[in-house]
């Protein structure tokens, strides 16, 4: 709950950084948005950092390369990249991005004119030090084709997705193909999760919670609304060797969703300790990983299934006092 | 301004981090529990279709698919194909334009990049193993 509420705060304090600078906003807006499709060329988009794609845009005169992003061509650029949501002002910084990547690439001999790029890319990187900054010119992002700066390779999280690719829209979530006029029909997931209890994994909702606070109710038979599920309440608890909290298994959530003909006896033998289960099993995709990793919260969230605490057993409370 | 706002991101990304054990090791970036079928899409010519399990799910419990309609707990493990559909099995006992949209809509059902295998999208097995080792 406070680990939320910190978080929100400094979401939108994260958002008051986007207004203070523009070029920060268009590289974020670029890298969550539009490089889906600038950067490979998707559909005869012109490319990032390819200077002969947007010279005969460019010529155009920007006013109308605001436009075009702002309202959408009939060739293939949808409304605001496909992301409604963003505001006019980060198109148009997106624009600004994408436009000083070629001015970059047409002069490179000049190096006045990385200085902006790159002195963007510096400010957008979380973790490049304060020094960045100063020493910006040095590096030249036009260097490498592919529209990936300097300080992209050297991000602070490298394996860690960040925030802005969380539940992404359908054209943007890789495989999608953002070319099929369908793909642009379908509801984007942050949509509907407004109102929904949220988590920490998988789709970041309490799918648990948002049955038990009303805020959905799935039906349980396909063409009758009022059917309701067989629950049952019946708690199994494994014992787990080493630190790890013992395991709570309960029926109750399970049968809010399940049949006991999903479980029993294809996953598991209804019968109190007769299954083996491990970690290792889970994780390749069995017993409870059939659905935990897949469909269900994943193994990351140990606690909700690790939830009942030990007591401390005799060997443990001796070795302790021992030390 | 500038050092504030580093400031100010770099907590952001301390909290994600300390607010999440999740890795990305893999690229993709669909939604959780996103299902893409391409047993014969790829070779028919169609793009393979995507099923969004959170879009159902917030309308159905598993049970009527994997109990009622015998949805197999598998990827790719159900061999649906249109004529099933159009006969009211698998995706058709719901997309026959009473229950839902019917499959004259094709593009919203086939609607991955073409090539893309069959996979549960964003699940652990498919971010521990490496592509090669996973079934198809
Ligand atoms: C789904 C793919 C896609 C996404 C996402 C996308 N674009 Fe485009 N964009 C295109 C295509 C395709 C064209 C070429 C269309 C044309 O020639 O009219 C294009 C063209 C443009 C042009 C040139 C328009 C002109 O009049 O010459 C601008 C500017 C532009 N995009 C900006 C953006 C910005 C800013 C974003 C992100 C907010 C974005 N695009 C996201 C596909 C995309
Ligand atoms: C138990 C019934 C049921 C089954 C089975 C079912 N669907 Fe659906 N589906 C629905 C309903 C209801 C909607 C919402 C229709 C509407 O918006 O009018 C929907 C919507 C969709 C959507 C659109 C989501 C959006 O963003 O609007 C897609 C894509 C889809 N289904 C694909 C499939 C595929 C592929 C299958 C088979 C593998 C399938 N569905 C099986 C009931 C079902
Ligand atoms: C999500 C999977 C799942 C579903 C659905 C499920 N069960 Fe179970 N059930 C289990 C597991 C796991 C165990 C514990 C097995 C073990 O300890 O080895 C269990 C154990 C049992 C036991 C043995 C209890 C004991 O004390 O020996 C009974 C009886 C049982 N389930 C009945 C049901 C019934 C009835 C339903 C449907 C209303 C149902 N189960 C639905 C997973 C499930
Ligand atoms: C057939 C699919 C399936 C299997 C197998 C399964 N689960 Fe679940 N489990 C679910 C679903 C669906 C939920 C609802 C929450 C969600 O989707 O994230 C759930 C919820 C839970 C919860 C409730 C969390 C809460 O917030 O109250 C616990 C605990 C849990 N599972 C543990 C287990 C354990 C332990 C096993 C193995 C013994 C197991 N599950 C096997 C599908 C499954
Ligand atoms: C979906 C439920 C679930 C989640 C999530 C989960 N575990 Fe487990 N864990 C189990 C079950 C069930 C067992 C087997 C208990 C038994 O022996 O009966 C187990 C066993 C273990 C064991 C004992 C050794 C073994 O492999 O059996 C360890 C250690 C462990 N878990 C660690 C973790 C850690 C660390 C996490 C978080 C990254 C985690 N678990 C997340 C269900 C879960
Ligand atoms: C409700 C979702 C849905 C709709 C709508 C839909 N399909 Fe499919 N289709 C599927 C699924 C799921 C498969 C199995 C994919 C696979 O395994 O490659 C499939 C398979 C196919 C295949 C290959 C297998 C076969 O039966 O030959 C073709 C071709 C195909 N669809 C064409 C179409 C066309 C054309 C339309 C529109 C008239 C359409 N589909 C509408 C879900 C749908
Ligand atoms: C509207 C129908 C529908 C609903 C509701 C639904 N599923 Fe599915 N599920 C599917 C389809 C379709 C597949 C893919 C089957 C195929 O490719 O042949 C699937 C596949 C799966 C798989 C297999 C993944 C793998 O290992 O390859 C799991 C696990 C799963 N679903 C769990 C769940 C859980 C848990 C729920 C409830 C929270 C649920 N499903 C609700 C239709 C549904």
């Amino acid at each position: 709950m406070k680990i939320k509420r910190i978080l929100l705060a400094s979401l939108s304090l994260l958002s008051f950084c986007g207004v203070v600078s523009a070029a920060d906003a268009g590289k974020d807006l670029y890298t969550k948005t539009c490089g889906v499709c600038h950067a490979a060329g998707i559909a005869g988009a012109p490319r990032y950092g390819n200077a002969a794609d947007w010279q005969p845009r460019i010529a155009a005169g920007t006013a109308r390369l605001y436009a075009s992003a702002l309202k959408g061509t009939p060739k293939g650029m949808p409304q605001k990249g496909g992301n409604l949501a963003a505001s006019d002002a980060d198109v148009k910084a997106a624009v600004d991005y994408m436009l000083a990547s070629v001015k970059t690439a047409a002069a490179p001999a000049k190096p006045a004119a990385t200085a902006t790029p790159v002195a963007a890319a510096a400010a957008a990187a979380p973790a490049a030090p304060p020094a960045a900054s100063v020493a910006a010119p040095v590096t030249n992002p036009s260097a490498n084709t592919s529209g990936v700066s300097a300080a992209d390779i050297n991000s602070f999280n490298r394996l860690l997705k960040p925030i802005g690719k969380r539940n992404p829209p359908p054209a943007e979530d890789g495989i999608h193909d953002p070319t099929n006029d369908g793909t642009l029909a379908l509801m984007a997931p942050l949509a509907a999760y407004g109102p929904l209890p949220k988590s920490l994994a998988g789709n970041r909702i309490n799918w648990v919670k948002a049955i038990e606070e009303n805020k959905i109710n799935p039906r349980w038979d396909r063409n009758d609304p009022a059917a309701t599920p067989v629950v049952i309440d019946l708690n199994i608890v494994r014992e787990v060797k080493g630190s790890m909290p013992d395991v709570v298994y309960p029926h109750k959530q399970h049968t809010e969703w399940l049949d006991c003909s999903n479980c029993h006896p294809a996953i598991f033998t209804p019968q109190k300790g007769a299954n083996a289960i491990s970690m290792a099993a889970i994780l390749l995709g069995e017993k409870c990983g059939v659905c935990h990793g897949k469909v269900a919260f994943p193994v990351s969230e140990c606690r909700l299934c690790h939830s009942k605490k030990k007591e401390v057993r005799p060997a443990q409370a001796a070795a302790a006092a021992a030390k | 301004m500038f050092r504030k706002c580093l400031w100010q991101r770099v907590l952001l990304v301390l909290l994600a981090v300390a607010a999440t054990l999740a890795m990305d090791i893999d690229d993709a970036r669909a939604e959780y529990g996103d299902i893409v079928i391409n047993n014969y899409s790829d070779a028919a010519g169609m793009r393979p279709a995507i099923f969004p399990h959170w879009f159902h799910r917030v309308r159905f419990r598993c049970k009527v698919c994997h109990a009622d309609l015998g949805f197999k707990f598998k990827a790719g493990g159900n061999e649906i194909n249109m004529v099933k559909i159009i006969d009211g099995q698998y995706c058709g006992a719901c997309h026959n334009g009473e229950l839902a949209w019917s499959v004259e809509n094709c593009n919203l059902c086939h609607s991955a990049k073409p090539g893309t295998q069959t996979q549960v999208h964003e699940s652990t097995v498919q971010k521990l193993a490496p592509a090669t080792l996973q079934k198809k």
